[in-house]
C-alpha cells in the first residue's frame, strides 16, 4: 500500500517557480530523505504535504486518500520542527497532551499515552519543566515525543537535527534509525545533510531549483548518480571530476590520465558501450576512495602529493590529475608525505562518466 | 611594548567630565521632582490654603479630604476609568495586533494609521471628541439630520455618564499604541510554533489563546504598567474633554487636586491628594520595578 505519493505538484509564487513537478511515491513503512541545498524548495514540499501551504497544481495521496483539501490536522501527520516549536509556556507533559487534548482524547488515554511515550524517549523525568529550562538534545526529544504522540500515519522531520552539536546530532541520528526500526512508521525527513541522507534514507530525493535530480536507495545515489550535480552533492569528501577525452588503445576503450611528471592510458570494463563518443570529452568521476594505492608490479599513476589531511582511519591525499586537484582517501600507513610521489589507480568498476554538455551519467 | 599592571590612570578631565556633564539633570531631577515631592509632602501636613505656609496641622488635609465627597467622586471615576480605559485599550489593541498579523497587505501604513492617535496630545484628542460627541454638534445631530430624530447620545453632557466619554477617548488614543507592543511581541513569536499547533489541530482563536498570547505575558504587564499611569496621572483629557463636567461628575484625582489646590484654595487638601494619588503609582510601580530589576541581576 502505498502512503504517500506526490503526482507531479508544482508551486510557484507569480513568476517564481519553486517546485517544478514533483513526482515521488513511498510505501508504507519507508524512510524518504528530501535532501538539497538551500533554496531547493524540499522545505516548500514538506509544507505542502503537510498542508501548511497548498500546491499550484498536483495531487497529495497520504494514503488512499488525496489530501489537497484536507487541513493539516485531518491529514493524519505529525511533524518535527528545526526550531522544535514547543509551546514555550506550557510544561513538556502539556506539550505533549496539547494536541490530545484538541482532538479530544480521553484524559486517562491521554496520561498513558505520556507515559508511554516519555519512558520511549527517556523524558518521563521532565515532563513538569518548562521548554526553557531543557537543553537542545532534551527540547528535540520532546518535539519528538510529541509526534510519537499521535500515532500518525506519516511523520514529517524539517530538518530536525540542525540545531544540534555535532556529536548531539550523531547520536540523535541513531535514535532516530533505532526508532524508525522500532516503530516501522513512514517518515519524511527534510534535511540538507547528506550524511544524514545516506544514513537514515530508504528513499532519497535529492533536490534542486525545485526539480528532483535523482530518486533512489543510498547505494543507487551514492554508486549511480543521475547527474553531476547529484554526484557532487552526495558523498563526503565530493566526488572528483576529472575531465579527459575517450579514446581507443588496442582495442580496448579507456581514457588517458596525466598527473604532474606521468601519464598513462586507463581501460574501461565495457567501454565498446561508448564507441560513438571516440575522441568527445567526458567527466571521469571517481569517488576519493575509489582511489587506491598501486601494489608493487601493479600498473600505476605516479602522483605528487599535494597536502594530506589526516582523519583517523583515513587519510586525505590531495594531488593533481589532467589538470584538477583530486582527492584519494588511502589507508594512513600508505600515506606519503606532501612532495613525495605516490603510484594511484582507479578502480575503474566503480568509476562514472558524465557527459559535459548534459552533465547527465553516460555509463 | 611596555606594560602597566594597576588601574589605569586617567587625567583629572577623565575623572570628572562625566560628573560635570550628568550633575544639571541630576541636580534638576533632585529639585524638581524629588525636592518637590518632598516640599508637597510637607504641605499635606500644613494648614496652607490659598498660600503656602508651614503651620503644622498634622492629619488634619487629609481628614479633610476623606470627607469631602467630591474626592470620592473622583475616586470612583478614576476606578472605573482606570479598569474600562486599561481593559479597553488592551482588548482593542490585542485584537489590532492579532489581525495585522495575519500577513495582511499595507501592513505598515496600517500601522502608522493606528499609532496616529499616540501621536496626537490629549488635549487635541479631548478637544476632538468634544466636538464630535457633542449632542447638538456631532455624532447626535449627525444621525438625528439623517432622520434618525429619537436617536440620543447625550453621554457627554449626561452626569451619569460623562466619565465614559473620557473612556472612549481614551481608548481611541491608545489602543494602537498597544497594538505597536503586541504586534512586536507577535512578531517575537517563532513561525513554527503556530504551524505546529495547526497540525495540532488547534483552531486559530485557540492558538492564540493558549499558546501565543501566554507567551507575551511580559509585553502584557509591560503595557498594563504603562496604561495604568496614563490612567491615574490622567489630567489633560478629562480637562479637554468635559473639564471634570457636568458638574463634578466627571472628575478624577488629578483635576481634583489642580482646582482644589489652585483654582479653589486649598492648598493642603490638594497637597493631600497629590500624595494620595503618589501613593497608588508607587503602590504598582515599585513592585512591578523591583521584580524587573531582580529578573535582569538573575538573568
Amino acid at each position: 500500500m502505498g502512503a504517500l505519493a506526490i503526482k507531479n505538484v508544482t508551486k510557484s509564487f507569480g513568476d517564481t517557480h519553486i517546485l517544478k513537478g514533483i513526482d515521488i511515491h513511498i510505501e508504507a513503512g519507508e524512510f524518504l530523505i528530501l535532501v538539497g541545498p538551500s533554496g531547493c524548495g524540499k522545505s516548500t514540499l514538506m509544507n505542502i504535504i503537510a498542508g501548511l501551504e497548498a500546491p499550484t497544481t498536483g495531487e497529495v495521496h497520504i494514503g488512499e486518500r488525496i489530501v489537497n483539501n484536507v487541513a493539516p490536522k485531518d491529514r493524519d501527520i505529525a511533524m518535527v520542527f528545526q526550531s522544535y516549536a514547543l509551546y514555550p509556556t506550557m510544561n513538556v507533559r502539556k506539550n505533549i497532551a496539547f494536541g490530545m487534548e484538541t482532538r479530544g482524547v480521553p484524559k486517562k488515554e491521554q496520561d498513558e499515552i505520556i507515559a508511554r511515550v516519555s519512558k520511549m524517549l527517556q523524558i518521563d523525568h521532565l515532563l513538569d519543566r518548562k521548554p526553557g529550562q531543557l537543553s537542545g538534545g532534551q527540547r528535540q526529544r520532546v518535539a519528538m515525543g510529541r509526534a510519537l504522540a499521535r500515532d500518525p500515519k506519516l511523520f514529517l522531520f524539517d530538518e530536525p537535527l540542525s540545531n544540534l552539536d555535532a556529536k548531539l546530532r550523531v547520536e540523535m541520528r541513531t535514535e532516530i534509525k533505532q526508532l524508525h526500526h522500532r516503530l516501522k512508521t513512514t517518515i519524511v525527513y527534510v534535511t540538507h545533510d547528506q550524511i544524514e541522507a545516506m544514513t537514515l534514507g530508504d528513499k532519497i530525493a535529492v533536490m534542486k531549483d525545485g526539480i528532483i535530480q535523482q530518486f533512489g536507495s543510498p547505494e543507487e545515489i551514492y554508486e549511480r548518480p543521475s547527474n553531476l550535480f547529484v554526484a557532487g552533492f552526495i558523498g563526503s569528501p565530493s566526488m572528483n571530476f576529472v575531465e579527459c577525452h575517450l579514446a581507443e588503445q588496442g582495442g580496448e576503450y579507456g581514457v588517458s590520465l596525466q598527473s604532474e611528471g606521468d601519464a598513462r592510458f586507463v581501460a574501461l570494463p565495457n567501454g565498446a558501450r561508448l564507441a560513438d563518443r571516440i575522441g568527445q570529452k567526458v567527466i571521469l568521476g571517481v569517488r576519493p576512495e575509489q582511489i587506491e594505492v598501486a601494489e608493487e608490479g601493479e600498473p600505476g599513476l605516479a602522483c605528487k602529493v599535494h597536502l594530506t589531511e589526516p582523519t583517523g582511519p583515513d587519510t586525505m591525499i590531495f594531488t593533481q590529475v589532467n589538470g584538477k586537484e583530486v582527492v584519494a582517501r588511502v589507508h594512513p600507513r600508505a600515506a606519503r608525505h606532501p612532495g613525495e610521489t605516490m603510484r594511484l589507480k582507479l578502480d575503474m568498476g566503480k568509476v562514472v562518466l558524465f557527459d559535459p554538455q548534459t552533465e547527465l551519467r553516460l555509463v | 611594548m611596555t606594560s602597566y599592571n594597576g588601574p589605569a590612570q586617567y587625567g583629572f578631565a577623565e575623572r570628572w567630565l562625566p560628573r560635570l556633564v550628568l550633575a544639571p539633570s541630576f541636580l534638576l531631577t533632585l529639585v524638581f521632582v524629588y525636592g518637590f515631592i518632598l516640599w508637597n509632602g510637607y504641605l499635606s501636613f500644613t494648614t496652607s490654603r490659598l498660600l503656602p505656609n508651614y503651620e503644622w496641622a498634622g492629619l488634619a488635609q487629609y481628614t479633610t479630604l476623606f470627607a469631602n465627597e467630591r474626592w470620592w467622586v473622583a475616586v470612583k471615576n478614576l476606578f472605573i476609568f482606570g479598569s474600562l480605559f486599561i481593559g479597553g485599550a488592551m482588548a482593542v489593541g490585542i485584537f489590532l495586533a492579532v489581525l495585522l498579523d495575519q500577513k495582511v497587505r499595507q501592513e505598515g501604513a496600517l500601522r502608522t494609521l493606528y499609532l496616529y492617535p499616540m501621536a496626537l496630545s490629549f488635549i487635541v484628542t479631548g478637544t476632538a471628541w468634544k466636538w464630535m460627541l457633542n449632542p447638538g454638534l456631532g455624532l447626535e445631530k449627525l444621525v438625528q439630520d439623517w432622520g434618525f430624530t429619537n436617536f440620543t447620545f447625550d453621554w457627554l453632557v449626561n452626569p451619569d455618564m460623562s466619565i465614559y466619554t473620557v473612556v472612549i477617548a481614551g481608548i481611541w488614543q491608545s489602543s494602537g499604541f498597544v497594538m505597536a507592543l503586541f504586534l512586536a511581541g507577535l512578531r517575537g513569536i517563532d513561525d513554527s510554533i503556530i504551524k505546529a499547533a495547526q497540525i495540532d489541530g488547534a483552531s486559530l482563536p485557540r492558538i492564540y489563546w493558549k499558546i501565543v498570547l501566554p507567551a507575551l505575558r511580559p509585553v502584557f504587564f509591560s503595557t498594563l504598567m504603562i496604561l495604568a499611569h496614563i490612567a491615574i496621572k490622567s489630567f489633560d483629557l478629562v480637562m479637554a474633554l468635559t473639564g471634570g463636567g457636568p458638574g463634578f461628575s466627571s472628575d478624577v484625582p488629578a483635576t481634583f487636586m489642580y482646582s482644589t489646590a489652585f483654582t479653589r484654595g486649598q492648598m493642603g487638601v490638594g497637597a493631600a491628594s497629590a500624595m494620595m494619588m503618589l501613593m497608588t503609582v508607587a503602590a504598582i510601580v515599585v513592585p512591578y520595578l523591583y521584580s524587573e530589576l531582580r529578573g535582569s541581576r538573575n538573568g
